[in-house]
């Protein structure tokens, strides 16, 4: 299990490493992310919109401004490889359950970096209140770990079609709606201060996690070998 | 007390290969030791290269098996990602790292215990001293294929697989990798895949593949 994690540990930095250098990803996501945060407050701030219809408005705005920046970025965590035909060195070297948990890790980052810019400007941006900060908190965080898991694996499927960035978007979005769904419920429970005290959004998005993730340690294998 | 290396070996049985409709080879027999060099040979489009990336694990065959046996046991998949290294115009290393960051993260994800002044030894060997902490991005062709081969020996396999090995190399280039292979002979076993006469004649055995 440790060489596992070493492995993918060494799969990550070089992945970071790379990224640092070349800014591919994370460029092709905060932009992506930056417009159409500007784009959404610009054109929503010249409508009334009731406080009651506010805070499932802003979750649903919020998450898919997440989801559709990590959709513009994360297929490049294989597809970079596949065009850079360094596929067959990483075949050679690595296991593929260490690949693919090195390059969920990686994934993991930046979307982290993603949500740590982008939350706080929305909030800014929108005038976003919320009751609940915790469980705000704690609901985009097991979101945005589930987005990872999801994106990961379709990322790799993909990895050797020839319209890579439209069957992204398809493979992802049915995968990706009950974890959207959930999230948005509870980002729009933490605003309007509802009871909170089940956690549900919280546990239904660690165990969407977990099912992920499980999942894909047993069809990346045969994904990724031919 | 003596402490035995265990003795490892490779053993292909009626490998075949076909493309939807199209058959490039089949019935492939051989079995290799340590010590020994394959040639393998055939015109363009014979499936050399195939064959070699099926010996390697990176595609499967349409028939037949391939077993790495280490002490006449089978070494499975993860036993031929530690025991094979490969040399191909197909790999490619990764652009944006330099020679001594490809190879240590190679060394890292193949759970080899390197360090970095073996690290260093084999950038020399392959001539590559001067340029260790270069991108591999910026290498010339030559350059590129002098780090695949070190990359290929560093962890040193017992199984080396070299399609078309001196591919644009200098003089100097096809004498260094004329020492290096000398060397593994004795270590190890070797196939390597070409039309180059020069590079033929370092075979034991020839595998002819359009026949």
């Amino acid at each position: 299990m440790l060489t596992y994690l070493n492995e993918a540990k060494a799969i990550w930095f070089r992945d970071l490493r790379s990224e640092f250098r070349t800014r591919y990803a994370i460029n092709a996501i905060l932009m992506f992310a930056f417009t159409t945060l500007v784009a959404v407050s610009f054109s929503l701030g010249s409508f009334r919109i009731s406080d009651s219809d506010k805070p499932f408005l802003y979750a649903a705005l919020l998450w898919i401004i997440l989801v559709f920046s990590a959709l513009s970025g994360l297929a490049r965590s294989f597809v970079k490889e596949e065009e850079a035909h360094t596929i067959d060195i990483l075949k050679l070297s690595a296991r593929p359950e260490a690949i693919f948990l090195g390059k969920l890790l990686f994934n993991l980052t930046l979307l982290g970096i993603l949500a740590l810019l982008i939350v706080p400007l929305f909030i800014l941006f929108m005038g976003y209140r919320i009751e609940h900060q915790l469980y705000f908190s704690m609901v985009v965080l097991s979101g945005v770990l589930g987005l990872g898991a999801g994106t990961t694996i379709v990322a790799a499927m993909i990895a050797r079609a020839s319209v890579r960035g439209a069957l992204f978007s398809a493979l992802s979005f049915p995968l990706l709606f009950p974890l959207m769904i959930t999230a948005i419920k509870g980002c729009e429970r933490a605003a309007t201060g509802m009871d909170v005290a089940g956690w549900h959004e919280v546990k239904l998005s660690v165990a969407y996690l977990v099912i992920m993730v499980t999942l894909s340690l047993f069809l990346f294998p045969l994904v990724w070998e031919e | 007390m003596s402490v035995q290396t265990p003795a490892y070996s490779l053993e292909l049985k009626n490998v075949a290969k076909h493309f939807g409709r199209t058959l490039l080879f089949k019935k492939v027999n051989f079995h290799l030791h340590p010590g020994e060099i394959i040639a393998v040979t055939g015109w363009n489009g014979s499936g050399k290269s195939t064959l070699l990336r099926i010996i390697a694990g990176l595609i499967r065959p349409s028939a037949g098996k391939v077993n790495l046996l280490k002490s006449g046991v089978p070494a499975g998949s993860d036993g031929r990602r530690k025991f094979t290294g490969m040399v191909s115009p197909a790999l490619a290393l990764y652009d944006e790292l330099s020679a001594v960051e490809n190879l240590n993260f190679l060394a890292r994800v193949r759970g080899a215990d390197i360090t970095e002044q073996e690290i260093l030894d084999m950038i020399s060997a392959v001539g590559l001293q001067g340029w260790e902490h270069a991108l591999y991005g910026i290498y010339s062709s030559g350059m590129k294929q002098r780090l695949k081969m070190a990359q290929a020996l560093l962890h040193k396999p017992p199984l080396l697989l070299l399609d078309e090995p001196f591919s644009n190399l200098d003089s100097k280039g096809i004498s260094r990798f004329d020492s290096l292979i000398s060397e593994r002979r004795r270590a190890g076993m070797i196939i390597i895949a070409s039309n180059e006469q020069r590079e033929i004649e370092y075979g034991d055995r020839i595998v002819n593949l359009s026949e």
